[in-house]
């Protein structure tokens, strides 16, 4: 019964974590002036 | 200004251009990375930002005042712009939909040599390039 618990637990937890952990800045590009 | 960039918080690599002054940043795997704190040890370094571009993803959300926000984690958020494709994003608003945009964070005031740092940086979308 415990580990259908763990299980359900775990599963929650990756639908709510999984989308967040792929929000992030991926890239980030600059134009600059006076660079020597 | 490679090493003044190369030693923020989240910086993977930083790639640098002299010819035509474009300066690539990648962030780490968590994507923890502060683009004010880019900008700010940019301008530290004595060179002056033209344009700043990003390429984030996140979830859209409604900041209450019809603003809508690009959440890209629980403690950073970009204010958007109001533009046609921000528009088009307003309907993800408070949903799970996340969206990858790249826009345009800074661009420098026309007609000054050297301005001032941004109080805040809201971002102009420019392409979205995928929703999931």
């Amino acid at each position: 019964m415990n580990i259908r618990r763990l299980a359900l637990l775990g599963l929650f937890s990756a639908m709510l974590m999984g989308p967040t952990a792929n929000a992030q800045i991926k890239h980030i590009e600059m134009r600059v002036e006076g660079m020597t | 200004m490679k090493q003044h960039i190369g030693r923020q918080v989240g910086v993977q690599k930083v790639d640098v251009n002299l010819i035509d002054g474009k300066v690539d940043v990648t962030p780490k795997e968590d994507g923890q990375i502060d683009p004010a704190q880019l900008l700010k040890a940019t301008y530290d370094s004595g060179v002056s930002t033209a344009e700043m571009d990003i390429t984030a993803s996140g979830r859209i959300v409604s900041s209450g005042s019809d603003a809508l926000v690009l959440q890209t984690s629980p403690s950073q958020s970009f204010t958007l712009s109001p533009n046609d494709l921000s528009k088009d994003l307003g309907s993800l608003a408070g949903t799970t939909t996340f969206v990858t945009v790249k826009g345009l964070l800074y661009k420098k005031p026309p007609g000054k040599k050297k301005s001032d740092l941004p109080t805040s940086l809201n971002l102009s979308i420019t392409e979205v390039l995928k929703k999931e």
